[in-house]
């Protein structure tokens, strides 16, 4: 199984950059606006230096109320409705208003300021519970069904699709699918307070083949008789957090059962590793400041070492 | 010509008037109209004053939300720097939005029309003074209290938006939030107050002649910006109150878990919020238009289309708010609907900038400073309308919404469509204000930093958001190609700051404040009537105007004013006084008396503002205090503003007379009463809409409401109601007792019928904090029981106005206004009785 | 915990080995590379370090001017050899340490060593 791994990114832009069928044509739309949007200023400050500069004809013929009913509104009515036309095309075409057969189900629940990802089979029955990291195959459209549970948050993920609010009491639907393998970096997009900016979230894509060793390798963890799973369970951890096979059941926090197979910590923002790892449990304040987990000063050297150890074998 | 008063048209050709006038009359207006000293500059409400006053405050706030920028930029200059800390970002962020929007832009062109439209119209103020001037220090006392806020750490941190559930009591414990809601309730009010005024005085005080046709364009933008503030900011008043009420009292309107719907509050505040943005723009593109054909030297091309595309855009934009919540899940039609008005509004922008260029072609446009900034306006804001269509496109808006891409298309339309417009004014009107014009050579400097600067910071953000930078964020994370564009920002703020810095240099050295004291001068050479000589009481006469560009179309013009020979040549009856005319063609009505300056405006805005700050900090006893002295403070400045007097008819020059007190529709009282009921009417309606939409989304929590059969016996009391508020007025003829009397049966009759709502409503067991539907229906009660309690007070003063021998036969104003304001009460009441009784039903 | 016995080895005959007067020229590459490495590590989530602007983590020391620090962790002399053997596995070099054994490719452990080294501010 090939581990996708985490891009570096910023050039191209990731909404210049699509991945899916999701995110293809609003590329194109987004060409054309930026060609076009930049033609027309050349159309208007030709027109203004003509004003100021120009030869005395072409300053008549600009200078007249038939200009402005041309160059005002003639030609911005035709480019518009031309526009609007297209718009209302594509938006039908890439809404979740229709949703294609075969698509995989996954609700995703925007939390202060993390995610719940809950898979599902055909009849939205949840299988499997994860968090801040999604896993799709490649060319299977996914219909991911939004909800908050606190406040109003916004699923991001520029390369495979548009963006969508989740907010409280509603379950809003969006579609994204990716055409490659690789790891896709979303974000939350509505301002939801405190950390929002260090809110962010992974797509990893697999090959479907791939896809299906991932699901079933998805098993709940053993570790009875674990160092590190007893002071799981004895510092408190377990409050707020799930290892499934074991006796913690918390649900305030991600579910931790995979945490170690992740590609980041803390929501999208952090590689993991035995040493982020560590960090993140002894004192997660430093790193992403007034997030819902408290700094642990409680801990030795091999308590934490132990700790950490279980956390990173929790595949 | 047809004439719309019966005056006849014909008695403008004795204007001007040959006689030599005395020059003791020039000594009289000054003595009524004389200048302030120490302490009087405070009770001042001559709009020269109260005028600049605002302008100046509107622009301090410029300054320092400008300064909170530049501490954001400074923190974004690179990736998890820690220069503001994540809650103090959050609460700057807040603070720069909030306080631009609601603290700088609209005052500053509300200021600006306050300013400018008595002298563009030649009247000798706006209609109601003292309002002005209450709205203002009402607005600077609640506003620099509000600003204060950040310096503790207790500022808003919700973001100008102010989404609920994050700004709920649940995830906004403290009282920052409060903050908001106050800060915004003083713009509120000061907005309508100056809606109110403008409207009244652009449609009452234009001098004689200037039909609608042959008004400034700039009066014409005034008009449509304070007509869509009587739609537009009702929405966001109830939306204020909802809110402030959910956090003080648990009555769930936004709470989904409860019946409410956090979507309700994005409808509220964007339905205003969207207009909002043209409220701004529409005076700016007005003095755009203004200072165009002055830079040109040319009359405006396209006067009728820009009038035209000004109303239209006014339409449009109440039809666009949606396009603020394209990724809420709403479905395709809905969003193709608010993509289409989206897009269709930028053809009137279009009009109006192609309107502007077309100008300048036919004209000799000269690079001085307002023609510098009026052409890098017109870039800027070219620049940002396009993105604005992109945008408006909702596939492309899936991906740019809150995006860092919607943090540049705002600013160049924003900063394009008002602060370089504003630039230009400030440019071009300062000579009329001020005893020294600004420098040009400077002007140069300031211009070229600003352009740039707002180029280099903007242009980038474009980019950054394409590249998957969210909105509103203290940082952002290294690594993701977002630190160069960061940089360039940053830099590019600072030169704007730096630009911004030396045209306030250029203001300390130049800008010399006299109002009244001679100025500048026509420096552009406008030839609009704010450019005839002019002192305190505006200019000396009143002209008779029968073009465009009087000043351009009859050189002798201003040496006809000046020496006496127009309208109003003397003070008829020795107090301050204005010619009221006719809507449509400016024909003399009468002659309006103006209150002059008092303490009472400033008490009233000193104690409402205590008001609203003692709430805040939870002083309910100062604030109860504070409310009650307000509230008086108010009805004493009223008491002496209506005051029929002796003289019944006057000269106002060249033997035409005309009456001094009138009653009924025509007088400006009257219709400034419409407005306020269209605006508590607006209110009204919001809240209706609020129920509907909360029986539709969240049908779950829905419980029948009080049977129908019920409502019949409030419905008989309101008709009462009306009945007996009508007969006030017929019956004041015979006797102002019984005239009086029948008031307070009015509003007795509507008392009782609002208790009785309110007790089959309790009936029915409902309680405001159980459902959003509790809470919607107990704040109809709220509403209603406000309007109720008002039509008491102004009953019980009309009472006391009786008792003082103040009620005029046969017709008086203050009975008129408050029988106007008890049909609006029970009419209210009676629509709220029954509509809530049918939201739902069915379901 | 074989890479960690051959290490120890390999430290014990550097503590025997004379000190060298002079250290080699920083290998300004190699300095670069190190703390691109370090930032991709996410070493920050404990440490503070000059040059990455986050995270700044408060579990470890802060490791400015760790390049005239004498000793790793108050145990181990600060040499390179040493300090690209304790980043990859702490545990292994100084038990007790809170520190985890963190998987990384052996040049890239030389590369932090040598970033390491230079911050001498």
């Amino acid at each position: 199984m090939t581990e996708p791994a985490l891009p570096s990114e910023g050039w191209p832009p990731a909404v210049l950059d699509p991945a899916g069928p999701y995110s293809e044509p609003v590329t194109l739309l987004a060409w054309v606006l930026l060609v076009g949007g930049t033609v027309i200023l050349a159309i208007v400050l030709a027109a203004l230096w003509v004003a100021m500069r120009g030869s005395p004809r072409l300053k008549t013929r600009l200078g007249g109320e038939k200009a402005i009913w041309i160059l005002g509104f003639a030609f911005p009515s035709v480019v518009l409705t031309g526009l609007l036309v297209w718009g209302l095309l594509l938006t039908s075409s890439l809404s979740a208003a229709r949703v294609p057969e075969g698509a995989m189900r996954v609700k995703i629940i925007g939390e202060m300021w993390w995610w719940r990802v809950h898979y599902q089979d055909g009849q939205g029955r949840e299988t499997l519970r994860d968090a801040n990291e999604l896993h799709i195959p490649v060319g299977q459209p996914v219909l991911l069904e939004l909800e908050a549970a606190d406040v109003i948050h916004s699923f991001w993920v520029p390369r495979l699709g548009g963006k969508m609010d989740m907010i409280p009491g509603r379950t809003n639907r969006l579609l994204i699918e990716a055409d490659a393998p690789g790891v896709y970096k979303g974000q939350c997009a509505e301002y939801c307070g405190g950390p929002h900016a260090l809110m962010g979230f992974v797509v990893v894509a697999h090959s479907p083949a791939d896809f299906a060793r991932w699901q079933a390798s998805r098993r709940p963890a053993g570790g009875a008789g674990d160092e590190g799973l007893a002071l799981f369970l004895s510092s408190g951890c377990a409050a707020c957090h799930t290892i499934r096979g074991t006796s913690a059941r918390g649900l305030a926090g991600p579910d931790l059962t995979h945490v170690g197979s992740r590609k980041t910590l803390g929501a999208g923002i952090l590689p993991n590793n035995p040493g982020t790892m560590a960090g993140w449990v002894a004192d997660s304040q430093a790193i992403k400041p007034a997030n819902r987990m408290p700094a642990y000063h409680q801990f030795s050297g091999e308590e934490l070492q132990a700790l950490t150890a279980y956390l990173v074998a929790l595949k | 010509m047809r004439s719309e008063t019966g005056f006849d048209p014909a008695l403008y050709e004795r204007f001007p008037t040959r006689d030599e006038r005395p020059k003791e009359e020039e000594e009289e207006l000054r003595r009524i109209w004389c200048k302030p000293k120490g302490w009087e500059y405070l009770f001042a409400v001559n709009n020269n004053y109260i005028g600049i006053y605002y302008l100046g405050t509107a622009f301090l706030f410029f300054l320092m939300a400008g300064v909170l920028a530049l501490l954001m930029r400074a923190q974004l200059a690179a990736p998890m720097l820690e220069i503001l800390p994540q809650g103090t970002y959050n609460q700057v962020f807040t603070m720069h939005g909030t306080v631009m929007m609601f603290l700088f832009a609209v005052p500053a062109v509300e200021a600006a029309g306050v300013l400018l439209l008595p002298q563009m119209l030649a009247a000798r103020d706006l209609p109601f003074p003292r309002l002005s001037a209450y709205a203002f220090w009402a607005y600077a006392v609640g506003g620099l209290c509000f600003f204060a806020s950040i310096f503790v750490g207790l500022a808003p941190d919700g973001g100008w938006f102010m989404y609920p559930p994050l700004t709920s009591k649940a995830y906004s414990p403290g009282i920052n939030t409060d903050f908001w809601l106050l800060g915004i309730g003083f713009i509120e009010i000061s907005a309508i107050a100056g809606a109110i005024e403008i409207i009244v005085g652009v449609l009452r005080t234009r001098a004689p002649g200037m039909r609608l046709d042959k008004m400034p364009i700039f009066a014409w933008a005034m008009l449509v910006f304070a007509v869509m503030i009587v739609i537009a900011f009702p929405s966001i008043i109830l939306g204020t109150l909802l809110l402030e009420i959910e956090r003080a009292f648990n009555w769930p309107f936004f709470d989904a878990t409860r019946g409410g719907d956090p979507l309700l509050w994005q409808h509220l505040f964007w339905f205003f919020g969207h207009p909002e943005v043209y409220i701004i723009f529409l005076p700016a593109a007005g003095m755009m238009s203004m200072i165009v054909a002055t830079v040109a030297g040319e009359r405006l091309v396209g006067y009728r289309l820009i009038v035209l595309a000004m109303i239209a855009t006014g339409f449009i934009s109440f039809g666009v708010w949606a396009h603020h919540m394209f990724t809420t899940g709403m479905p395709p039609m809905t969003t193709g609907f608010f993509s289409a008005a989206s897009m269709a509004v930028s053809v009137p922008a279009g009009i109006q900038v192609f309107s502007w260029i077309a100008t300048l072609a036919i004209g000799k446009p000269k690079f001085n400073a307002p023609g510098l900034f009026v052409m890098g306006s017109i870039v800027i804001f070219v620049t940002g309308g396009l993105t604005g269509v992109m945008v408006a496109m909702v596939p492309f808006d899936w991906q740019a919404h809150d995006s860092y891409f919607i943090v540049a298309h705002l600013h160049y339309v924003l900063i394009g469509g008002m602060v370089f417009p504003l630039f230009a004014a400030f440019y071009y009107w300062i000579p009329m204000v001020s005893r020294r014009a600004l420098s040009e050579r400077l002007a140069k400097w300031v211009f070229g930093l600003m352009f740039t600067g707002m180029n280099v910071a903007f242009l980038p953000m474009h980019l950054a958001g394409l590249q998957g930078m969210p909105r509103r964020v203290y940082t952002y994370l290294p690594g993701q190609g977002l630190e160069l564009p960061n940089l360039i920002s940053t830099v590019g703020a600072f030169m704007l700051g730096l630009g911004v810095l030396l045209f306030l240099v250029d203001l300390a050295r130049n800008f010399r404040l006299a109002p009244g004291e001679g100025n500048a001068g026509n420096v552009y050479g406008g030839g609009t009537l704010e450019w005839l000589p002019s002192e305190l009481y505006s200019t000396r006469t009143i002209p008779v105007v029968t073009s465009r560009e009087p000043l351009w179309d009859d050189p002798a013009l201003a040496d006809e004013v000046e020496k006496g020979r127009y309208f109003l040549p003397r003070s008829a009856t020795g107090l301050r006084e204005t010619i009221v005319t006719s809507p449509l063609l400016a024909e003399p009505q009468y002659l309006q008396i103006m209150p002059g300056p008092s303490p009472w405006p400033f008490a009233a805005a000193i104690f409402t503002a205590g008001f609203f700050l003692a709430l805040t900090v939870q002083a309910y006893l100062f604030a109860w205090v504070s409310g009650v002295l307000a509230v008086i403070s108010v009805l004493r400045w009223l008491w002496e503003t209506d005051r029929p007097i002796e003289i019944e008819g006057v000269d106002i020059g060249a033997d035409i007379r005309v009456p001094t007190y009138v009653t009924g529709p025509s007088s400006h009282g009257w219709w400034a009463m419409i407005i306020l009921l269209v605006v508590m009417g607006m209110i009204f309606l919001m809240a209706l809409f609020s129920l509907a939409f909360l029986s539709s989304n969240q049908p779950g929590f829905w419980r029948p409401p009080p049977p129908l059969g019920g409502a019949i016996l409030m419905l008989m009391l309101y008709a009462a109601a009306i009945g007996f508020a009508l007969a006030a007025r017929s019956v004041l003829r015979r006797s102002p007792f019984w005239s009086v009397m029948a008031l307070l049966f009015s509003a007795a009759a509507s008392s009782a019928a609002l208790g009785l709502d309110y007790a089959s409503w309790s009936g029915t067991g409902l309680d405001p904090t159980a459902s959003g539907q509790g809470a919607v229906a107990y704040a109809l009660l709220a509403l209603q029981a406000c309007a109720a309690a008002i039509a008491m007070l102004m009953a019980l003063y009309c009472a006391a106005r009786g008792v003082r021998g103040l009620v005029a036969q046969p017709r008086n104003n203050s009975i008129d206004l408050t029988m106007l304001f008890l049909v609006y009460t029970a009419a209210q009441g009676a629509t709220g009785a029954l509509v809530s009784r049918l939201v739902g039903v069915g379901g | 915990m074989k890479g960690g016995a051959a290490i120890s080895v390999l430290m014990l005959l550097g503590a025997c080995a004379p000190a060298p007067v002079e250290t080699a020229p920083a290998d300004t590459d190699a300095v670069a590379r190190g703390r691109d490495a370090a930032a991709r590590l996410g070493c920050g989530a404990c440490h503070d370090m000059p040059g990455i602007a986050w995270p700044k983590g408060r579990v470890g020391p802060p490791l400015a001017g760790f390049g005239a620090r004498p000793l790793i962790a108050g145990r181990l002399p600060n040499r390179a050899p040493q300090l690209a053997a304790f980043v990859t596995d702490a545990p292994a070099m100084v038990p007790g340490t809170a520190m985890p054994a963190i998987p990384m490719k052996r040049a890239e452990a030389d590369d932090i060593a040598a970033w390491l080294l230079s911050l001498d501010d």
